[in-house]
């Protein structure tokens, strides 16, 4: 069933990150507008796949709580959003590795979407390495599968974000995938943002983007194309240094409508949901998260 | 507060093969025997439950334990930015204060990426040599040696820990039949001599040295694992089966308020 890891590059326009700064089925569990779109990244992905035509598989999603310690809450609010939808949705936890039952490359490579959560970017990016597991998602990046992920998760994939991790928010350095920096939650922990600032002022993180609860910035390859909101009145800048003052632009985002009826986002119909429920139990997935 | 360690203190842990309050209903005797080792009538105890992801449950349950005899504490690395990480202050100096660190169970490689980012690996080494006894079940047994294996993964790993115990270890070592050839298997492949544990074993050690291994049920074993020419030779050691003690009963509800005073969330 599953396709083994292909290992085959796909030319940079074509590799996709989703970056949030805040929203999703953790903080927004009655707005399903930006994990929707998550989704249609995914089709995307399938349909560019080689037999992505008429017979194309549903967008497989794996959920990686890291940042939060594989809280139950994360784990369950994420099946809870996805469970309905068109897609294969599992979790992959580092702290109860027991579970696996693939190697982490193949559980990771045989995706279409990686979905990164939220919570602590410092723990973050400290288990991915003890896992090798950072090396895992540039190599995902690289073969084309989406990276989607909000706050820690979104900010990762940068140069560098601000984090909490210890308490007062200060910059840290992420994967680098792309360049530039990002922070998040701008309205929500309005903190972030004076730290950020003065980082990018100084020199001490490049510049970049801050976003609100909300909003999504949509990347392929390097390039910023798109900047998505699930509520109105969201907003993002870009902020850069030039000759140590700070010059900053609005971004407007493009808010979000609710997916077409009977279109590849549509809500499966009781037997599809029935079907995929003794799937999961076949596979052993159907058991309560983190017991 | 304000109490000086003496300065002779010698480093001591013990490592579980599993047991302790986390695995063990009503008779944690093996919690017993750590706390004697710090000699103190009220030790300060601050848990570690890093390699479950600072699992609530597993904290709330530590309180419970500890929180009625000890003063007990505990510091969470992933809950920093909500003041709910048990320990606000500085790391180092609030854990060079314990008479005990208790590490909890869980994966030992997510727990050591998440300690080196913080450099507790670093100050638990500095609160060894201080005299600080440290102890742990799993997770908590495997991470102060030098070499383990771990199992905790969908196949066995070979894991660097700490390195304060220049030794290998496997836990768990009767729980699964398949632990002892893996362990086997790795120590004929280079893999340094090391202490296997059954569930309910504790491995003593002062200093690098092993002094006893105690154990919280009959028949429990513990082993010396070495290679013998081409083979692997294991030598079963002296365990002293604890008589089991009634543990106090703890007041459930008292404890929880303890806990909920400590993370700061309203009872």
């Amino acid at each position: 069933m599953s396709h083994p890891p292909t290992g085959a590059e796909t030319p940079l326009a074509r590799r996709v990150i989703f970056a949030m700064g805040g929203g999703g089925f953790t903080m927004e569990p009655s707005n399903p507008l930006l994990d929707d779109y998550v989704l249609t990244l995914g089709v995307e992905r399938v349909r560019a796949s080689p037999g992505g035509g008429l017979h194309a598989h549903e967008p497989r999603i794996l959920f990686l709580p890291t940042a939060s310690g594989d809280t139950n809450a994360q784990i369950n609010a994420f099946h809870a959003r996805f469970a309905d939808r068109h897609c294969v949705a599992e979790h992959l936890s580092l702290f109860r590795l027991r579970d696996l039952r693939r190697s982490l490359a193949e559980t990771v490579l045989s995706q279409d979407i990686l979905y990164v959560g939220g919570g602590s970017m410092r723990n973050l990016l400290a288990i991915w390495r003890a896992h090798n597991l950072d090396r895992l998602l540039i190599r995902a990046w690289r073969e084309g599968i989406v990276l989607a992920g909000i706050s820690a998760g979104a900010m990762c994939w940068f140069q560098g974000g601000i984090t909490r991790s210890s308490g007062p928010p200060e910059p840290l350095a992420g994967l680098g995938l792309l360049a530039g920096s990002l922070t998040v939650h701008a309205d929500g922990e309005p903190e972030r943002l004076p730290v950020w600032l003065a980082a990018v002022r100084e020199g001490r993180l490049p510049g970049g983007w801050s976003l609100d609860d909300g909003v999504g910035l949509l990347f392929r390859g390097e390039q910023m194309k798109r900047v998505v909101s699930s509520r109105p009145g969201a907003s993002a800048q870009r902020v850069d240094a030039i000759a140590g003052e700070l010059v900053r632009h609005r971004l407007t985002p493009e808010l979000l409508g609710a997916p077409v009826a009977g279109g590849p986002l549509a809500t499966i119909d009781d037997d599809v949901r029935e079907l995929r429920a003794v799937h999961r139990m076949r596979r052993g997935i159907a058991r309560e998260p983190g017991s | 507060m304000g109490r000086q360690s003496p300065p002779s203190r010698t480093p001591q842990i013990v490592a579980l093969g599993g047991g302790g309050f986390s695995m063990e209903k009503s008779s944690s005797v093996l919690d017993d025997y750590v706390l004697s080792l710090t000699g103190c009538e009220r030790p300060r105890v601050c848990f570690l439950p890093t390699a479950s992801g600072d699992a609530d449950h597993y904290i709330v349950r530590f309180y419970r334990r500890f929180a009625p005899t000890c003063d007990a504490s505990h510091v969470s690395l992933f809950r920093r930015d909500q003041g709910t990480s048990g320990v606000e202050d500085d790391l180092a100096s609030h854990l060079l204060a314990q008479d005990l660190i208790y590490v909890g169970g869980g994966n030992v490689v997510s727990m050591l990426g998440a300690w080196r980012a913080y450099g507790l690996d670093d100050i638990l080494r500095s609160a060894w040599r201080a005299g600080v006894v440290l102890c742990g079940p799993s997770a908590g047994s495997l991470c102060w040696f030098a070499e383990a294996l771990s199992a905790f993964h969908g196949a066995p790993q070979r894991v660097r820990g700490l390195g304060l115990l220049p030794y290998s270890n496997c836990v768990h070592y009767d729980a699964e039949p398949a632990r002892r050839h893996e362990y086997h298997r790795f120590v004929g492949d280079g893999m340094r001599p090391g202490f296997a544990a059954d569930d309910g074993v504790a491995l003593h050690f002062r200093g690098t040295l092993l002094e006893r291994a105690v154990a919280s049920r009959p028949g429990a074993s513990a082993y010396r694992v070495e290679p013998a020419g081409r083979a692997v030779a294991e030598f079963p050691l002296d365990v002293t089966h604890l008589a089991t003690s009634r543990s106090p009963d703890t007041d459930g509800a008292s404890a929880d308020a303890a806990y909920a005073r400590r993370v700061g969330v309203a009872a």
